[in-house]
């Protein structure tokens, strides 16, 4: 869009009287270490709302009566609890004031709790398992891809065969 | 609590890299659907997400790997300065993998659109083809069928006996059949019809104007009779029906117009109506010449008797002498009579036609003053000797060739042909001469008894009465063809032997 000249001289003006009268503000806001925390915990339940959203749709598809799509959707799932343990974990890391980690050697760890429930260690130990989460999650994504992959590749064959 | 962190650390370092692993095989997988089809978004979708998912698998577990390995090490302080940079990229391949989940609803519903647009293409393409050669076949069908059907109509107009016409309002001749071309005497192949106006070939170009009226007002006229006149003079009368319709090419209305020539029936029907005429007047005269016949036949021989005791100088005898002669004419037209009426006696015998035409022309030439006039006779040499009563053909010959010497004049043109007709195989007998004519008013009267255009004295008028009750009572026929200035032509017909019945 063409500018109104006296428009345009307004504008100009403006934007040299800015730079060229410019005082240093705090403009720039500093970034202390939570907020690294903060982040990776928002990314966590972003991660896992979008796997919940991702189930969500493929049911209301449904594409979930396919079974490529249904590994999919256990994928996902458990990519849902996967985030929610990681976030736990985090949490508990992150609160010593609820639990104190301290490594001992190379393969013990000393677990304090503060209120006194040994259950609270029992699941934070378990919870550091984490793996036997996402990696189940990345066998049904692989399985439902490959399943996806195999239906497909026989649908083109009868179509190629039609 | 002290715990072991020995199951810790092998779940993270196996799991670690079997997540790597499965993030590759899955992407190895989802590279393959997209290359069965590049196009199909859903594999894009799934491309990226197992893109974003090795990116963060790759990134989290040599993460958790290189910590473990650094610790085991005793490199914490190294682990530590990374540590922030692989958290980080961490948290970025969350929000990554996240994001491109987050694109599924959008993304399928652009695909189902995708995929119902390629349908409703690929349906309309199949439609548009099968269209396509079915317009082609229909196309094909309906131009055949229209050719055939111009091919039909086209036959129709140029094989009918009827002439059809077609014509502006205004007259103009716009098309004609060949039929229409010979009816008005002219030849389909060299003249041309267009552009010359029906009024021309109405011998009355005012009924033109009532035959428009009745076409604008009714849309149609039918069954009219009127007088054609041909390139050559001609009449001929005609019986004209149409209708008015809309001309295609140039959206004016046009008159179609069927024309029957019904100049030979009405020619039959005049021919049987003079022959019912003459019937009941042959009847009449039948009747009446027996009844004065007899009475004559008493005053002749009374007559007679009293000349006989006459003296023949004497006055009384000059008086039954004009009275013998007067009941002689009353008995010779008695005579007449009967011969017309076919009640009188015939001889037939098998004469040569020729020989008696040629015995007529030299009593004639005998009896008249013919010196400047040409007799030529045409004769056909296959004609067979027939069974007639010489003495009354010989009469009739005489009657025609004697009204052809009148009708010429002193100067003239005489013809007399033979010729076998075809398909009847009768014989004809044509007495041509180039005369003044005869008035077409008089030709239906010419064979009524005592009807005569000759002065009182010169002629009884039953001449030609009496030849037609003679060829009449041959079984044979005659007409007479004449107009005003051009000649008369007498034809008389005659059965052959061939044409006779056995008995």
């Amino acid at each position: 869009m063409k500018l109104n000249p006296s428009r345009g001289s307004v504008f100009t003006g403006a934007l040299m009287a800015f730079i060229l009268f410019a005082d240093p503000v705090m403009a720039t806001q500093t970034h202390g270490q939570p907020e690294g925390l903060y982040v990776h915990q928002m990314a966590h339940i972003f991660f896992l709302i979008s796997m919940g959203s991702l189930d969500f749709w493929l049911r209301q598809r449904n594409l979930t009566e396919q079974r490529g799509w249904k590994y999919i959707q256990f994928s996902a799932v458990l990519f849902i609890f996967w985030n929610i343990d990681a976030a736990a974990v985090h949490f508990l890391d992150e609160h010593l004031d609820i639990l104190g980690i301290t490594k001992i050697d190379l393969w013990h760890i000393k677990i304090e709790n503060s209120q006194g429930h040994d259950s609270i260690t029992i699941l934070y130990y378990l919870m550091k398992l984490d793996h036997l989460l996402c990696v189940p999650a990345m066998f049904f994504l692989y399985f439902g891809l490959k399943t996806i992959l195999k239906t497909t590749g026989n649908a083109a064959g009868d179509k190629t065969q039609s | 609590m002290i715990v072991s962190s020995i199951p810790i650390l092998f779940i993270d370092l196996v799991g670690s890299f079997l997540m790597i692993v499965l993030s590759f095989l899955s992407l190895k997988l989802v590279f393959k659907l997209r290359k069965q089809d590049r196009d199909n978004l859903i594999w894009t979708y799934l491309w990226w997400i197992c893109v974003a998912l090795s990116c963060f698998a790759v990134s989290r577990s040599a993460g958790h790997i290189l910590k473990n390995f650094l610790l085991m090490a005793g490199q914490k302080p190294f682990w530590d300065a990374i540590r922030p940079f692989s958290g980080a990229i961490n948290t970025f391949m969350f929000i990554v993998v996240g994001a491109v989940t987050m694109f599924f609803e959008r993304i399928w519903k652009v695909y189902q659109l995708i995929l119902k647009d390629r349908q409703a293409l690929q349906s309309a393409h199949k439609e548009m083809l099968f269209l396509n050669q079915n317009l082609e076949d229909l196309v094909e069908e309906r131009t055949n069928a229209l050719a055939a059907s111009e091919h039909k109509y086209r036959k129709i107009f140029e094989v009918s006996k009827d002439m059809i016409m077609v014509a502006a309002k205004d007259g103009t001749i716009v098309n004609l059949n060949p039929s229409g071309y010979n009816l008005l005497g002219m030849n389909s192949e060299e003249d041309q019809i267009e552009n010359r106006n029906v009024r021309d070939f109405l011998a009355d170009a005012g009924s033109w104007s009532s035959i428009i009226a009745s076409v604008e007002s009714e849309r149609s006229v039918e069954n009219v009779e009127l007088d054609l006149v041909t390139v050559d003079g001609t009449r001929r009368r005609i019986l004209l029906g149409g209708s008015m319709a809309d001309d295609v090419d140039n959206e004016e209305e046009i008159i179609h117009f069927l024309v029957k020539d019904i100049e030979k029936r009405k020619v039959m029907e005049e021919q049987l109506a003079q022959a019912d005429k003459l019937a009941s007047i042959g009847e009449l005269s039948s009747g009446v010449a027996h009844e004065i016949n007899n009475p004559l036949g008493v005053i002749l021989g009374y007559t007679q008797l009293l000349l006989r005791g006459e003296n023949s100088a004497s006055e009384r005898y000059s008086d039954l002498k004009t009275i013998e002669k007067h009941v002689r004419n009353c008995k010779a037209i008695v005579e007449d009579l009967l011969s017309f009426s076919r009640k009188s006696e015939t001889d037939k015998q098998m004469l040569d036609i020729h020989q008696v035409i040629d015995e007529v022309l030299i009593f004639v030439q005998h009896h008249s003053h013919i010196e400047h006039i040409t007799i030529e006779k045409d004769y056909n040499p296959t004609v067979h000797p027939l069974l007639i009563d010489e003495k009354k053909i010989k009469q009739v010959l005489i009657n025609l060739v004697v009204n052809a010497i009148h009708a010429v004049g002193e100067k003239g043109y005489i013809q007399i042909s033979t010729d076998l007709s075809e398909p009847t195989n009768e014989l004809m007998v044509k007495v041509k001469d180039d005369g003044h004519g005869i008035e077409p008013k008089y030709l239906k009267k010419i064979f009524d008894p005592f009807f005569t255009t000759k002065s009182t004295g010169e002629g009884t008028g039953l001449g030609l009465s009496v030849s037609y009750g003679i060829i009449k009572n041959h079984g044979g026929h005659i007409y007479v063809e004449s107009k005003p200035g051009a000649g008369t032509t007498f034809t008389v017909t005659l059965p052959t032997a061939l044409t006779l019945p056995e008995n």
